[in-house]
């Protein structure tokens, strides 16, 4: 175990070091910076135009989106290599390459990219949310605290699902995997709507497809003391624990599935 | 080389990236899957925030809730059109070296990298977009797209779409001879293809932006990627605004294309072809 760790290090760190050699690398920061902060442009601006929804203002969206976005932030950041798995690995027949090593395949494919600007990503996350909750006047306790930790953490470990999943499919299809894109980057938009409004249909496919409401607004619900049961904001970790040891079933089987595919 | 021999290249190049596209049709449909289900992601917002915020009636622009509800499906069906990365083929030859073998041919390398992208994007793309917006057509009243007002409507918004994928290809095209040169990374170029696609319309309709932007927003050339053909589908812009706006982005593709001719002749003057 410690030293699958280690390589795992090792790994993100040559990842990094050769990110690096490129003269505009630092650009890539700016990118991602980029990215982010327009992101949740279209709210902000719709907020501006049509004022707030009965009680719902910009800070409320903004505190549920940015756990969302933080915690696929983190995912993508420590698991990257599994989002890349399906074109970079699987089609290339790199992957037959993994299989001999005598290593967790789980941590050689996980650690197989890292870019460092995708940290720029639960970072800001991080900060949106601290200014979401200045803005409501929830003081920060170490019970929220707590509670919004859980929230990142069992969000990064559903979106790290999410990736194992795509992975663990992509031994099937191998290609036409567009539609994966609906679990991660479109997934967190579902955030901007704001929850008492959601179509019902779209409510259960988010909680119980894809915990997605479990891991962002049901612990700004608790920490914000919004009237839900106080006990649902502590289900994001079960909730992303659950969805990543399904998906690691469904890598299992795929694995055991694979025959080599490119030259 | 010749006018004539160029052209019947290009023809050629344009045919066999179609037939390439078209091979993978279920990543067509995977595609529409995603369009369609982002475009009622957006409707469900929009309606929210028309039906029960404060301002919800607002309309002192010009855009109501169907037209909004059309813009969504129309600038979905156009978002094929943008890039969201260089040419995948085209990219490879840059990373790899094989620039240096596209130079030996004897055909100008922005020409024949023009048509090969703006082949390959509207090899499977154009089905996608046919798709989402026939689902449009079919979703039950209240998310469903609207009819253009009248026939000049749909002239114009027609003419617009090809010109679109003119300034498309063109913007494309300045974005990959900024990216011949290797050693800066994807950083710029990615930037450069956010800025364009948040631009265009497709992110948010360019007229819910705030006032005091709408003439920026006008005369920047990416609202021609999609902005303006859907506003003269749902009649927010009048037929007579069409001349203008397909002017506009006329003059914009020339610009780009002139812009990237340029820069791509002396990136090559001075071109280190990397890797072997």
């Amino acid at each position: 175990m410690i030293a699958e760790g280690k390589i795992y290090f090792k790994y993100l760190r040559m990842h990094l070091l050769s990110g690096m050699e490129y003269k505009g690398w630092w650009l890539m920061l700016i990118q991602v910076l980029i990215v982010v902060v327009s992101d949740p442009i279209a709210t902000i601006l719709l907020f501006s135009r049509f004022g707030n929804i009965g009680e719902w203002t910009v800070a409320h969206i903004i505190l549920v989106y940015s756990l969302a976005v933080a915690s696929f932030g983190l995912a993508e950041s420590l698991c990257r290599g599994f989002d890349y798995f399906p074109w970079h690995l699987l089609r290339s027949g790199d992957f037959d390459r993994l299989l001999l090593r005598p290593r967790s395949l789980f941590v050689q494919v996980a650690a197989s990219r890292f870019h460092l600007h995708r940290l720029v990503r639960p970072v800001t996350g991080i900060c949106a949310a601290g200014w979401a909750l200045g803005e409501l006047g929830v003081p920060l306790t170490p019970g929220r605290l707590g509670i919004l930790v859980m929230a990142l953490a069992g969000g990064c470990l559903m979106y790290c699902g999410v990736f194992v999943l795509t992975s663990g499919l992509a031994f099937f299809t191998i290609k036409g995997l567009d539609w994966i894109y609906l679990l991660t980057n479109a997934s967190y938009q579902i955030t901007r709507c704001p929850e008492p409004y959601m179509p019902r249909a779209l409510k259960s496919v988010f909680s119980f497809v894809l915990p997605m409401l479990f891991i962002s607004f049901y612990p700004a619900a608790t920490v914000c003391g919004w009237e839900y049961p106080q006990w649902l904001g502590f289900l994001s970790l079960p909730a992303g624990a659950v969805f990543l040891g399904l998906s690691l079933l469904v890598w299992r089987i795929g694995v055991r599935h694979y025959k080599s595919t490119g030259s | 080389m010749n006018f004539r021999n160029t052209c019947r290249a290009c023809s050629s190049l344009f045919r066999i990236r179609m037939a390439e596209g078209l091979q993978y049709r279920v990543s067509a449909i995977s595609g529409t899957v995603v369009g369609v289900f982002w475009a009622l992601l957006e409707c469900v917002l929009f309606t929210v925030f028309y039906t029960y915020s404060e301002n919800g009636s607002w309309n002192n622009n010009g855009l109501s809730l169907p037209q909004t509800i059309s813009y969504v499906w129309l600038a979905q069906g156009l978002f094929v059109l943008q890039s969201m990365s260089i040419d995948s083929e085209i990219m490879g030859k840059i990373n790899n070296g094989d620039v240096g073998i596209e130079l030996c041919r004897p055909m100008n390398l922005y020409t024949h990298w023009f048509v090969k992208s703006s082949a390959g994007k509207l090899g499977t793309s154009w089905i996608r977009s046919l798709a989402t917006v026939i689902t449009g057509l079919l979703m039950p009243a209240g998310y469903a797209l609207g009819k253009p007002p009248s026939l000049t409507a749909l002239f114009c918004f027609l003419l617009s779409v090809v010109m679109a994928f003119l300034l498309c290809s063109a913007f494309a095209m300045l974005v990959t001879a900024i990216r011949l040169n290797i050693s800066w990374g994807d950083g710029p170029t990615y930037m450069l293809l956010l800025v364009s696609g948040i631009l265009s319309g497709t992110y948010l309709p360019l007229r819910l932006w705030p006032d005091f932007m709408q003439t920026f927003l006008y005369l920047q050339p990416f609202g021609g990627f999609a902005d303006i053909p859907v506003q003269l589908y749902i009649g927010s812009m009048a037929p007579a605004a069409a001349l203008p706006g397909i002017g506009l982005q006329l003059i914009w593709s020339l610009l780009f294309i002139a812009a990237g001719r340029l820069i791509m002749k002396r990136k090559l003057n001075s071109i280190i072809v990397q890797g072997g």
